[in-house]
């Protein structure tokens, strides 16, 4: 019973984990530039394929070369590492290409909506012709040498779970280091603060933006590796639906706040993870209906910072 | 004496530490013209917002005709008879300087939604109405030949005279300006003193004049009072405002005038 | 090709375009159409497969009488339920506003999807047909059209249009002149259900199925491309946007399983070629112009005879 419990309790903070890290992915491009990257979500499958295809899984039948696999089979921490890394390169792309030449010509926010979105689209279309509408499982050993349960006072519970925990908090706690310690994240934080004192002290906030985007990559790429080996991959669409969870935690959390991101999406998985089975259809609509009820209290979210018009 | 057209009792504002306003009094007799002054940061604007109802206030009342009206959105002060205008203009850019006007044109008595899809006879009166009072207002204030001109196109001055017939529109009693000379040079400023002057007895007016250019306001008001750190500092006759010690010591810093 | 089938689904696009349009105009980002479209639908679904006083015949088919009812009700729901959500709504601003519409096209997604009498996963089938064939739905979306196109179009010459343009523009001095500025976004927050809503209850006739997917975010988005790509200073342009990119991916059909990512694109790079919009202001004012020039042009006869 203690067992159920813990487990659920730990399935809750596992998936709020993931939930975090899109997140803090929307936030670390909204903090600088202002505006939400919808494209997130389809780099969220991204990230997951590329888990799979870098441990030597192959295409299936539905997609365009069947059978096809790279050629090598890297191990899952590796794999998933520069599954983030290639998906940070590609929200580099996605950032020259939707979001760039609206800024060139200092587009209204609106616009970078659409674009964003068109290039989601494209990316989730793309990945579908590659690899097929059907779900696919990661490679049976992937996990090898993690036993299959973790024995925590007295109750065994899957630890798959606390992998994918563990992980998040590594890269949580990686994304607070960088940003309050290091040059780069410092002036990372500089340029969303105030654009232009940045650049009068000589931070390049073109370059912070480009920076932005691709931790942003990264971390949401690390999500769907994680997504993948633990559950599975449904589809090129699987991205969507975290997009939007993590959009409502992102708003949930206050706009722009890294702790209200964790917190947020802690927050939210819990919640999910608490629903009984029997009402598991519902579960989906649980993040929004919180989401709901937090911006008609706290229209700014939990920890967002009230926006005082000067009159 | 006659109830004051607007009185604010104690008046307070606190934005989290910082107190805007401290207990504020008095009251602007109908048909004067009755001016703000103080230093920069002295309360003037948020005294402005808290009797248009943009924001709240800490402590304090504000009184319509001897009847308090906190709690009313700025709307519904608008509709008993309070307009006003912006430190940094608020014009609508988008619409020609005409719809600026229409705008405030609210719907007549009579006149429905479904009246207004099907152009009804009681529309199209109405909308004739509509046209001609801003018709009206556009000669009044030097615009008529702007109208069809997009309101962020307009030189500086016209834009704040649109303001001030924007607000006029909508058949204040009370007129708020907030530093309607910001920006004009000495005989604009002194137009504007005129204009102001013919305003309140051709529409009936009461105005309220907030004004960092002191000699305007000692030429135009009836009155005055004296802002200083949130704090009415002085009250009365520009003649009394002038000569009173607290006054200069706020402007001048100590030095005789 | 565009045939029959695929004009119904480009008007029906096009008053999409429509319903995400009215509350843009109002300043609103609101992306709730696409709940309100299914909430329409489901209710159109509901009603004409199981209210026996519709007369829906045992061949499958729909007396015309009852289909413009379903139409009528489908908007009231949808109104219904705007009128509800919309007070506490719109008091966000800007994105939170956005977000939360979202939120409840999610929030309606689901329970269409989970209620015990919608359906489920596949959906509700086998809706009764007012029209045999395709082409008898032309008439009812196009007067759909004509009716939401004119409704607009006076919108302009009212208090409640020029409010609405007001409220866009500067929503707090629009306040100080006298608007009621609540009151404004939420009649044009329902005004846009309630056509969001027949659109749903059209469509769903059209489509002889209906199920929880017909409502979604990609869905909402999409149909804020019509607007944003067809131009959001006038009705035109969602109409245009909303033709075009329904069109579009049935005409790629040749191009085959590429055309997805082809439309994508589309959406990708339309903002960036075409800031405006297709049907920009400066297009509009010549269209007005054009417009003045023909009714001078009829008046000018009679004038000649005066002396």
């Amino acid at each position: 019973m203690i067992e159920a419990l813990l487990q659920t309790l730990l399935n809750g903070a596992a998936t709020g984990g993931v939930y975090a890290l899109v997140a803090l992915g929307y936030t670390l491009v909204f903090s600088v530039l202002g505006v939400i990257n919808f494209a997130l979500g389809a780099l969220f499958s991204l990230g997951g394929y590329l888990t799979y295809l870098l441990m030597g899984g192959a295409i299936s039948a539905n997609g365009a070369l069947p059978g096809w696999g790279l050629p090598l089979a890297l191990p899952f921490p590796l794999a998933l590492l520069l599954a983030a890394a290639l998906t940070g390169l590609a929200s580099l792309v996605v950032e020259s290409v939707a979001f760039a030449p609206l800024r060139r010509r200092n587009a209204e926010p609106l616009l970078y909506l659409i674009t964003s979105l068109g290039a989601g689209l494209a990316l989730v279309n793309l990945l579908q012709m590659l690899m097929g509408a059907e779900g696919y499982a990661f490679p049976a050993g992937a996990l090898a040498g993690l036993p299959a349960a973790v024995v925590v006072g007295g109750a065994r519970i899957r630890s798959v779970q606390v992998l994918l925990l563990a992980v998040c908090a590594a890269a949580v706690l990686a994304l607070t280091l960088w940003l309050e310690h290091s040059r780069s994240g410092r002036a990372l934080r500089a340029v969303a603060e105030d654009a232009t004192t940045a650049r009068l002290l000589g931070i390049n906030s073109d370059a912070m933006l480009r920076l932005a985007f691709l931790v942003s990559g990264g971390l949401t790429g690390l999500g769907g590796g994680l997504i993948g080996v633990s559950i599975s991959l449904p589809g090129p669409y699987v991205g969507i639906g975290y997009g939007l969870k993590g959009l409502a935690v992102l708003v949930l959390g206050g706009l722009g706040s890294v702790p209200g991101a964790i917190a947020g999406g802690l927050l939210m998985g819990l919640a999910e993870a608490l629903v009984p089975g029997e009402a598991s259809g519902w579960r989906d609509a649980l993040a929004f209906a919180i989401l709901f009820a937090v911006l008609l209290l706290r229209p700014n979210g939990l920890l967002g910072r009230r926006l005082v018009e000067k009159v | 004496m006659s109830t004051p057209l607007l009185e604010v009792r104690d008046l307070t504002c606190r934005f989290g530490g910082l107190v805007a306003l401290n207990r504020v009094s008095f009251a602007v007799q109908p048909g004067e013209i009755f001016g703000l002054i103080g230093p920069n940061g002295a309360g003037k604007t948020t005294l402005f917002n808290l009797i248009s109802g943009l924001t709240p206030p800490s402590g304090g009342a504000v009184l319509w005709r001897g009847a308090p009206i906190t709690g009313l959105p700025p709307f519904r002060r608008n509709r008993l008879g309070l307009a006003r205008t912006f430190q940094n203009l608020r014009l609508f850019d988008g619409l020609s300087v005409l719809d600026n006007l229409l705008v405030a044109l609210q719907r007549q008595p009579g006149e429905s939604l479904l009246g207004g899809l099907v152009a009804s006879t009681s529309h199209r009166r109405a909308e004739r109405q509509r046209l001609d009072r801003a018709g009206q207002l556009l000669e009044e204030l030097g615009l008529a030949a702007l109208a069809e001109r997009p309101a962020g196109t307009l030189a500086y001055g016209d834009r704040r005279r649109l303001e001030i017939a924007r607000a006029l529109t909508t058949r204040p009693s009370l007129l708020l300006l907030d530093e309607p000379a910001a920006g004009m040079n000495p005989a604009e400023k002194d137009d504007l003193c005129g204009l102001i002057g013919q305003l309140r007895s051709r529409h009936q007016l009461t105005v309220m004049v907030i004004e960092h250019h002191v000699p305007l306001l000692m030429r135009l008001c009836d009155r005055m009072a004296v802002l200083d750190f949130g704090e009415r500092i002085a009250l009365g006759t520009p003649e009394q405002v002038r000569h009173d010690p607290r006054v200069i010591e706020a402007y001048l810093g100590g030095a005789p005038p | 090709m565009i045939d029959n089938g695929l004009l119904v689904q480009m008007l029906i696009g096009a008053l999409l375009g429509v319903s995400v349009y009215l509350p843009l105009a109002a300043g609103q980002l609101s992306l709730a159409t696409p709940a309100f479209y299914a909430v329409g639908g489901t209710l159109a679904a509901l009603l004409s497969t199981s209210w026996p006083a519709l007369g829906a015949g045992p061949d499958g088919s729909l007396p015309l009488a009852s289909f413009l009812l379903v139409l009528l009700l489908g908007g009231l729901l949808a109104g219904g339920l705007a009128l509800l959500v919309g007070r506490l709504v719109l008091r966000l601003q800007g994105i939170y506003l956005a977000i939360a519409t979202i939120a409840l096209v999610e929030i309606v997604r689901v329970a269409i999807l989970n209620l015990p009498f919608t359906g489920g996963a596949i959906g509700i089938f086998g809706i009764p047909q007012p029209f045999p064939t395709a082409a008898g739905y032309l008439l009812p979306a196009l007067g759909l059209l004509a009716l939401a196109g004119w409704v607009c179009q006076r919108l302009e010459v009212m208090p409640l249009g020029r409010a609405m343009a007001a409220v866009r523009n500067d929503e707090l001095a629009a306040g100080c002149m006298g608007i009621d500025t609540t009151r404004v976004k939420l009649t044009v927050f329902v005004l846009s259900a309630v056509l969001a809503g027949s659109t749903g209850a059209l469509a769903a006739h059209f489509l002889n199925t209906w199920n929880a997917r017909q409502g979604s975010f990609d869905t909402a988005v999409t149909m804020l491309a019509f607007v944003i790509l067809g131009g959001s200073r006038s009705w035109l342009g969602p109409v245009v946007g909303g033709l075009l990119l329904t069109a579009l991916p049935e005409l790629l059909r040749p191009v085959g399983d590429g055309r997805l990512v082809l439309f994508a694109l589309v959406i990708l790079l339309g903002p960036v070629l075409f800031p405006q919009g297709l049907i920009t202001p400066a297009l509009l004012e010549r269209l007005g112009r054009l417009g003045e020039r023909a009714v001078a042009s009829d008046q000018r006869p009679s004038g000649e005879g005066r002396p």
